[in-house]
């Protein structure tokens, strides 16, 4: 069954887990960088308590299906490389949410790894 | 220094979850299909033992993750945990017999010296975070 082509199945696909990972790792960041979170015990029982590290998990639980979904129909060695768009995807959010810096090297990362998916998805 | 060490045995675990779940992922699909959006397929997938292996490997990168996150910024960080690119492709290749492409090489190799860039973007320079003292 896999074919190795990109249906519009298989680009929803992965449309949706670029949106649901960056979702949950955001969520997850507000969690994990409170700084009122404490440390060890308390801090788990901090971020429990509020919504940030649940909207992380319900993200990552959908992401969790519709993952295994894209790799029914693409090889995995493909799959892994279209999903490394998740890294520009968490970098550009990061940096409008989070004020993490967009240094010049950053940049040229973002665009090595953006054209390392064209040429699979345009070429594989 | 001592943190230097801290990161790079939490990121070598980290991308051990990674590639451990990423095969059982594919593992779950292949023994689930075709793919179906219904309670069927859902069957199908949690009746077979393989995609408890990705669960382990989602959990294990979870709080491996978790704990690296305290306080590494999160755009460096999640493009370090990403290597598992090359893991997961090597280790396809050879359990999964998939074909190795031309596009698939470059694209990979652009996509590590994106890596390799945010590496050394982080290295060169330490970028605060907002909020951090």
């Amino acid at each position: 069954m896999p074919t190795g082509s990109i249906t519009p199945l298989v680009a929803l696909l992965w449309v949706l887990n670029v949106v649901l990972d960056t979702g949950g790792q955001l969520a997850f960041k507000a969690a994990a960088g409170d700084p009122a979170a404490g440390d060890g015990l308390a801090r788990w029982l901090y971020m429990a308590r509020r919504p940030w590290i649940w909207l992380g998990i319900a993200s990552y639980v959908i992401e969790f299906l519709i993952w295994i979904a894209f790799l029914s129909l693409l090889h995995l060695s493909e799959a892994i490389l279209l999903g490394s768009i998740n890294i520009v995807a968490i970098m550009v959010a990061g940096h409008f949410l989070f004020g993490e810096k967009l240094t010049r090297m950053r940049v040229a990362g973002i665009l090595l790894v953006t054209l390392g998916v064209l040429i699979v998805g345009v070429g594989g | 220094m001592k943190r230097g060490w801290f990161y790079l045995i939490g990121f070598l675990i980290l991308v051990m979850f990674d590639s451990v779940g990423a095969i059982s992922f594919k593992y779950a699909g292949m023994h689930a299909l075709p793919v179906e959006f219904n309670v069927a397929w859902l069957l199908r997938l949690f009746g077979k033992p393989w995609v408890y292996g990705a669960v382990i490997g989602y959990v294990g990168a979870f709080f491996t993750w978790m704990t690296l996150l305290k306080h590494a910024p999160i755009g460096p960080a999640f493009a370090a945990s990403h290597l598992e690119v090359v893991s997961v492709m090597l280790l396809s290749i050879w359990l999964f017999n998939e074909p190795l492409r031309l596009p698939h090489v470059l694209g990979a190799i652009a996509i590590v010296a994106g890596i390799v860039c945010l590496g050394f973007a982080e290295s060169r320079e330490h970028v605060p975070e907002a909020g951090e003292t």
